[in-house]
């Protein structure tokens, strides 16, 4: 489907487009265009009917991210609407040609007590790739979003192990159009002092999540008191004097998390809620998902990452 | 580098009183003894420590590093730009930013408790800049901003004189300092293996320093995932001696 031509100027820029709107009492999708490399799918139904969401599937031609690829894309969630947005598989960001650098737009707008929740698969940097993702969020004081965004080691099975040479991401929510409610840049770059592995030590991946709005503070409620009881459980034992730490440093104890995770809430009168992880095996961050996310499925239809 | 030294020594023969007065407000300024609540934050040391992050004496270096990484990357843009441009309107912008920007709850109360703090004590300190105590007044009441500490770090400096270079340095080194402070109340290392380690770590943080400085603030971004995990995860230890 393609757009209209009155907005040539913006097809110029965007590489796809979406619009979902209230048709008939119903989250429709009303427009949408995509043009390579990328495509998005609409598939009629996700999920129990009862449920008003639309599902967004984003497809990257060829199943990855080629070197130099440029890809944007437009978001807009009416008021009252649902929308998901998510991948069928992980992101592959191809090795870097000539320096170039991958990157990845999005923009989206959520209008009054509308929910859109972005939940892909993790980003799979593969060796010497150059990645940069951009994601800028606006809405309104009862708007509501989800918002899951990680990063794999790279193909651990072929011992890549944060081989990449530049992975950025930013994310950014304002408040009736203008007013920084959540900017956050991730910036992992291979340093002469310290190599990405280094900094990651034993941890294949780093995720972070986004709660936000009205509708969803009992799944932010959940999430906090639970990562909070999980952790606790690392930290429970009291430690002996730290001196007795720095003697016996091949110590047979107590080993580091697997899955290590810290929750915030942020936003005037708290209105969100971030979760940054870090786990050494990408199964057992889907189950994080899986388990954390469950009570959208009213919401959306399915549980995501089901 | 020859230049520079040239242009520093006919600098101080010009500026040579007013630059010489400035350097003892600027040791104050860095003074561990100043009494701004530096002490009550180990940057995530001590979460890092009960989660087995840091367990000997390399771990704790390599800990340290990653703290001013982070700080280089996600804080010196804000003390830059604090810095360059000191007046109030400039500043505000900045401090609402970075409480945008400090996503992590445990960093950001800690951000907010120490710039209070050291704005307190400047305002009391710096008499000949009635614009510190000023601007304390007009928003301590109204709740509007949080006087996060990397841009009223720069401000002050900004004010009192000091070149935006020195200023960013400077706060990488008080960030060291209450580290490595940190480091020796948690019993990790003793007072004089402290002061060996710094030492040894200030031409990494001079490094550091170099790499993230002069920076805007729209380039603000994390490097180290994992101490910013570790350290929002301060509020779930069992016992604790910090408040971050």
């Amino acid at each position: 489907m393609s757009g209209k031509g009155g907005e040539r100027g913006e097809r110029k820029m965007e590489t796809g487009i979406a619009a979902v709107e209230k048709v008939g009492g119903r989250s429709t999708v009303t427009r949408c265009f995509s043009k390579y490399p990328l495509k998005l799918i609409v598939p009629n139904k996700v999920g129990s009917s009862k449920t008003d969401a639309v599902w967004i599937y984003t497809l990257s031609y060829g199943g990855g991210i080629v070197s130099g690829d440029r890809i944007s894309l437009s978001i807009g969630v009416g008021d009252g609407c649902t929308a998901a947005v998510t991948t069928q598989a992980s992101t592959k960001v191809y090795k870097s040609v000539d320096s170039k650098c991958s990157e990845q737009v999005l923009e989206a707008r959520i209008g009054r007590n509308a929910l859109l929740a972005v939940i892909p698969d993790p980003v799979t940097c593969f060796s010497t790739a150059r990645y940069s993702q951009k994601q800028v969020f606006r809405v309104f004081s009862d708007s509501n979003l989800v918002i899951v965004d990680w990063i794999t080691s790279g193909r651990h099975e072929s011992g890549e192990k944060w081989e990449f040479e530049l992975y950025r991401s930013t994310n950014q929510i304002f408040l009736e159009e203008d007013q920084p409610l959540f900017l956050d840049s991730v910036l992992l770059e291979q340093a002469s002092t310290c190599s990405i592995a280094e900094r990651m030590q034993e941890y294949h991946v780093i995720a972070m999540v986004i709660i936000l709005g009205p509708m969803l503070k009992h799944v932010q409620n959940q999430v906090q008191d639970e990562v909070k009881k999980m952790m606790s459980r690392h930290f429970r034992v009291p430690t002996p004097t730290a001196g007795h730490y720095m003697r016996s440093e091949s110590q047979s104890g107590p080993t580091r998390p697997a899955l290590v995770a810290s929750c915030s809430a942020f936003g005037p009168q708290a209105i969100g809620v971030v979760v940054r992880i870090a786990a050494v095996t990408t199964e057992s961050v889907y189950m994080f998902l899986r388990h954390h996310l469950a009570t959208l499925e009213p919401f959306l239809g399915v549980i995501p990452y089901g | 580098m020859d230049c520079d030294m040239e242009e520093m020594s006919a600098d101080n023969v010009k500026t040579s009183p007013a630059d010489h007065l400035q350097q003892w407000s600027q040791w104050q300024l860095l003074d561990s003894i100043l009494p701004t609540g530096g002490f009550a934050h180990s940057s995530g040391l001590e979460a890092a420590v009960q989660a087995r992050f840091v367990v000997g004496p390399e771990d704790l270096k390599f800990y340290i590093i990653q703290v001013l990484e982070n700080t280089g990357s996600l804080l010196l843009p804000y003390v830059y730009c604090a810095s360059k441009f000191p007046d109030v309107e400039s500043w505000f912008k900045l401090d609402r930013l970075l409480e945008a920007t400090l996503t992590n709850e445990v960093s950001r109360k800690a951000s907010a408790s120490q710039g209070s703090a050291l704005l307190r004590v400047a305002a009391s300190i710096y008499v000949e800049i009635p614009s510190l105590k000023q601007m304390r007044d007009t928003y301590l009441g109204s709740g509007a901003a949080s006087f996060h500490h990397a841009p009223i770090f720069g401000l002050i400096c900004g004010l009192l004189g000091f070149d935006s270079s020195t200023s960013q340095r400077a706060y990488m080194f008080i960030t060291m300092r209450d580290v490595v402070s940190a480091a020796t109340r948690l019993n990790l290392i003793g007072p004089l293996g402290a002061s060996v380690l710094q030492h040894q770590i200030a031409h990494v943080a001079e490094q550091m320093t170099k790499k993230w400085m002069d920076r805007p603030v729209e380039e603000a971004s994390q490097t180290s995932p994992l101490v910013d995990i570790v350290q929002g995860c301060h509020g779930y230890l069992f016992s604790r001696l910090f408040c971050s």
